[in-house]
């Protein structure tokens, strides 16, 4: 798990610099939310588990909301993925956006939950909401690229030699 | 099943979730710990921000200093037949600069008298929407302590929150934890400037039949210490009378572009209650 876990994170930071470096203030964007989703929709939950937790402790350090708030909420999106996973077989890309635009949401859900059980003042202006719900919309449409993306990191860990414990052991022909 | 496999998966999601609410307790206390992890992450991170963000300034000058010159040459051969015309005018324009330079030194030479300040670059922003922060990269060992004003030539920018060794993060005024006692330069009437998320910050407690324009200056009024008196907040973008209540509802928007900050200054004075002049 270690790997993938060092990988996934790597990904997770790269996504961070080029949100704040390139594309904030003008796009918003919840990459790494999209991240955490679709890396919660392959097999391993404890990879998921600690990339949650990875990358919400990036995110809480980051910002002024009380330090965990992220990390809750990457747990809303991780348990969507496995609940997606479970309950729903995605095979397709077009369902996985839809559910990861349902994961979104239920983590801005989450995050409001969690703000007001913390006393932070939500987010109920209408501007912002507008804002919210754009960021959710255009995200959940770049899910088939998160998955190449995703995707194209597993490979590149299997080609440097990584192999998931769900996979088959390679054939080794009797005698040899 | 084997035993032991049977209990991983509930085992691990009880043992996350305790983290996840141990880490949300402690952070509502306050916890050292919690300050020295999120140092961690932000020393450990924000060295490649930095980089990036230098890379990113180089190629840009690079372009702007090179490139960017091909397409000027040509357009420079044409304005030298518009020369002739401006040279007259030079001479005007050069009294004036030169004037402008003194009175520049004269504006800075003053400020560094009354405020002992540290120049400071941003290096990143927060970029969820969540809140409005920005890390800069002077630190602890830089003499930057938490609650120290942070401001830009236009205005203020925010105050310290979070100092780590060679960075700090910065609470923007528009961030929805912000307040600061602020009032209106032409009326002199007082009130709380609340950060609203976004580019927005709102004056409460302004009662009703206080004179409030649009236009208006939104100052800093030095009364709880937090920012230096007479420093600009921002203008009133929108005053409401219509709504319920014995207050308005007064917008303001701030005096610096939040969102595109590059060099600020940190204030090195913990407590700034001036005294009136």
């Amino acid at each position: 798990m270690i790997a993938p876990l060092i990988a996934f994170s790597l990904l997770g930071l790269i996504l961070f610099y080029v949100q704040t470096l390139v594309l904030f203030p003008y796009v918003h964007l919840r990459l790494l939310a999209l991240l955490l989703f679709y890396v919660g929709l392959r097999p391993s939950l404890p990879l998921a588990l600690a990339l949650s937790l990875v990358l919400g402790c990036l995110q809480d350090s980051y910002a002024t909301t009380p330090f965990g708030l992220h990390l809750g909420a990457s747990l809303v999106l991780v348990a969507v993925a496995r609940y997606s996973r479970r309950g729903l077989l995605l095979q397709q890309l077009g369902f996985q956006a839809l559910a990861s635009l349902a994961a979104l949401a239920l983590q801005e859900v989450g995050l409001q939950l969690g703000a007001f059980m913390l006393s932070y003042q939500p987010l109920f202006s209408y501007n912002l909401t507008k804002v919210h719900s754009i960021e959710i919309l255009s995200t959940a449409a770049l899910g088939p690229l998160m998955h190449l993306l995703v995707q194209g990191v597993d490979n590149c860990l299997r080609r440097l030699g990584w192999r998931p414990r769900s996979d088959p052991m390679p054939y080794q022909p009797f005698g040899e | 099943m084997h035993p032991k496999g049977r209990y991983r998966i509930p085992l691990l999601l009880v043992l996350t979730l305790l983290l996840v609410f141990s880490v949300l307790s402690l952070s509502l206390k306050r916890s050292p710990a919690l300050s020295k992890l999120q140092g961690l992450v932000v020393s450990m991170t924000a060295p490649g921000m930095e980089g990036l963000s230098y890379v990113g300034r180089s190629a840009k000058q690079l372009w702007l200093g090179y490139f960017y010159l091909v397409g000027v040459r040509r357009q420079n051969a044409e304005l030298q037949g518009h020369l002739e015309e401006y040279k007259q005018r030079e001479v005007l324009f050069q009294e004036a600069q030169q004037a402008l330079t003194r009175l520049e030194v004269l504006l800075d030479l003053k400020r560094q008298v009354a405020l002992p300040v540290i120049g400071a670059r941003v290096i990143a922003y927060d970029p969820s929407l969540w809140s409005r922060s920005a890390i800069i990269n002077q630190g602890k060992a830089q003499g930057v302590k938490e609650g120290l004003p942070v401001l830009a030539p236009q205005g203020i920018v925010g105050r310290i929150v979070g100092v780590y060794p060679e960075y700090s993060k910065v609470m923007l005024i528009v961030d929805r934890k912000s307040g600061a006692d602020a009032m209106v330069q032409r009326t002199r009437i007082r009130g709380m400037l609340k950060g609203k998320g976004g580019n927005r910050c709102a004056l409460e407690f302004v009662p009703k039949s206080a004179d409030v324009q649009v236009g208006d200056l939104v100052l800093a009024s030095g009364l709880v210490g937090l920012y230096p008196k007479g420093l600009v907040f921002g203008k009133v973008t929108a005053a409401n009378k219509k709504n319920p209540g014995v207050f308005q509802e007064i917008e303001v928007t701030p005096s610096v572009d939040l969102s595109t900050l590059e060099e600020v200054l940190v204030v090195k004075v913990a407590t700034l209650a001036f005294p009136e002049p």
